[in-house]
């Protein structure tokens, strides 16, 4: 094929992303909320946005949804601005900080959400799929904690949008409750729909998401299916003591699996990415460790080891 | 937005509290206030009764009343609830939630303007040509606007806490300086100076021309006009400033 320089290649046309955020930064004073934030959603992905408190989640979902606007970057609903992907009818969201308009029922809450959406489903149906039927005639004011997040679940899902945003949405919910919900939220997903939620529980991402961003200090830390997140943050913890005298650190340092290592006085504490081998090979050195303790990584620890294990890599 | 109107009306004729301070209220206070006068005493330099004048200014204070005192609270408290943020994330456009809530005060706002009328009519036999009731009603009705859009101001303007004791002082300062619970007669000279510039005073002046069939000054016609473009202004202004911050 005879081509004259400078045209350009033409790529597959792929589908047009769900969500597309381009080097997306937001500063607050000194703090970098989200930096330098890349990422692509496509259609019909369940994703779990995971990260500590102060991870930058709720901004992000800010920049997404254009309530906050980015500093640098850009960021892509659709192919088309947030504002204009929600006056589509193409998202709907749920806010942990989105407020409810008190002295209203929950049904007449419901069905002004439905008459502002485009595409509305009727508000039995919305009420009925939120789990919320029976309370219907209820004064908003009136709700617990779970039941205002089903509350807020049934404005996400009024109508028919491609797109369902849900922040922190079992937060205020007992076990039991939590676990009805995201039978609630697979429904959303089984439609075909895109869902993004965020979630400080890693356990809620594990049952729901077929993809995980684990997300710290803005940026974007791992991003992989559920099994794989796990194995990364599967690290464990493992305390012993070791009696008398100086500890030779060096046969420790060469233990399998071991990923970081400090030891003070005559307690020794480890993290391994496999706690039965390093245990094993620690009886192996001919070594009588007191005070054994094995136990798993907090999801807050885990992200300071892959946080570690990220950095030693870009070493 | 015609859905989320006549959502803020519903509550807001629901809530029994809001509706006996803008509706009923200003009726009983025009009776106490206008009761014992014999309808025969002139208020200085106006020709009217004290009836007729006050029934003006009762109405000016029901319609303020409405359309201030709901608003500014339930702004500042739904921004602080975010409430206005999930709304943002709906097709209502950006200011449908402050003409929702402006639509919806002038509602209420219409019966308690009326209900003074009829009281006056009925029980102090206040007497005006047709066109006097419907100019009337149309001018106070229409002149509340221009609280309207202070009371969104100070709702965007002040937190949860400090909205109320903010409104309250605007809206009893305003009300009594301009007077709309006596006639600005009554006040010392250096004080009627001060009240003569204030939006309410021009507000009630504005009914009380009507009443006497003559045309308006211009210079109430003037604050009323420049109150309306600070207040609207800086409403949108603050109003700005908050989907920014969000």
């Amino acid at each position: 094929m005879t081509t004259t320089a400078g045209t350009p290649t033409t790529p597959t046309p792929s589908p047009t992303p769900v969500v597309g955020f381009d080097e997306v930064s937001k500063t607050y004073g000194n703090v970098r909320a989200v930096d330098g934030l890349t990422l692509t959603l496509r259609p019909g992905e369940t994703v779990a946005l995971l990260g500590p408190n102060g991870a930058g989640k709720s901004t992000t979902l800010d920049l997404l949804l254009g309530l906050k606007h980015p500093d640098s970057g850009t960021v892509r609903l659709f192919g088309t601005t947030p504002r204009e992907a929600i006056v589509a009818g193409r998202v709907g969201a749920m806010l942990q900080s989105g407020g409810l308009m008190d002295e209203v029922t929950v049904a007449e809450l419901v069905r002004l959400a439905c008459d502002l959406h485009p595409k509305p489903y009727r508000p039995s149906d919305v009420l009925a799929r939120a789990g919320i039927g029976q309370l219907a005639d209820r004064k908003v004011d009136k709700l617990s904690g779970g039941q205002a997040q089903r509350v807020r679940f049934a404005l996400a899902t009024a109508g028919d949008s491609d797109l369902i945003v849900l922040d922190e949405p079992t937060t205020g919910m007992d076990v039991t409750t939590r676990q009805g919900f995201w039978a609630t939220m697979r429904e959303q997903a089984d439609q075909g729909r895109t869902v993004l939620f965020a979630t400080h529980y890693l356990e809620e991402a594990d049952a729901i998401a077929d993809r995980v961003l684990v997300l710290h200090r803005g940026r974007l830390l791992a991003d992989g299916t559920a099994a794989e997140i796990k194995a990364k943050a599967g690290a464990r913890r493992i305390s012993f003591d070791l009696g008398d005298g100086r500890i030779d650190e060096a046969p420790l340092r060469a233990l399998p699996f071991l990923t970081s290592i400090d030891v003070s006085g005559q307690t020794v504490r480890i993290q391994s990415s496999d706690a039965d081998a390093t245990v094993h090979a620690l009886y192996g050195l001919g070594l009588y460790p007191r005070n054994l303790e094995v136990a798993g990584l907090g999801l807050e620890q885990a992200f300071v080891a892959i946080t570690a294990a990220e950095e030693a890599k870009s070493k | 937005m015609n859905s989320l109107i006549k959502l803020e009306l519903t509550r807001a004729l629901r809530n029994r509290k809001f509706l006996f301070f803008s509706v009923i209220y200003p009726s009983v206070l025009f009776l106490i206030i206008a009761g014992n006068a014999d309808g025969t005493t002139r208020v200085d330099g106006t020709g009217l009764t004290l009836p007729t004048y006050m029934m003006v200014s009762m109405a000016s204070f029901g319609a303020l009343t409405a359309v201030l005192m709901g608003n500014s609270e339930r702004i500042a408290k739904e921004r602080e609830s975010g409430w206005v943020r999930q709304l943002r994330l709906t097709t209502l456009p950006g200011r449908g939630y402050v003409l929702a809530k402006t639509a919806s005060a002038a509602v209420v706002s219409l019966p308690s303007i009326v209900i003074v009328f009829v009281v006056a009519a009925a029980v102090k036999d206040v007497r005006l040509d047709a066109w006097q009731w419907l100019a009337l009603t149309g001018a106070i009705w229409a002149g509340s606007l221009v609280f309207a859009a202070l009371g969104v101001a100070i709702g965007y303007l002040a937190g949860g806490d400090a909205v109320r004791p903010i409104t309250m002082l605007t809206y009893f300062g305003l009300s009594m300086l301009g007077g709309l619970w006596m006639p600005t007669t009554t006040f010392p000279s250096w004080l009627q100076d001060i009240a003569e510039w204030l939006p309410t005073h021009a507000y009630a002046a504005l009914g009380q021309a009507i009443e006497q069939s003559r045309a308006p000054h211009v210079q109430d016609l003037a604050i009323l006009a420049v109150s309306f473009a600070l207040f609207a202004g800086g409403a949108a202004w603050l109003y700005r400033k908050d989907t920014l911050k969000a």
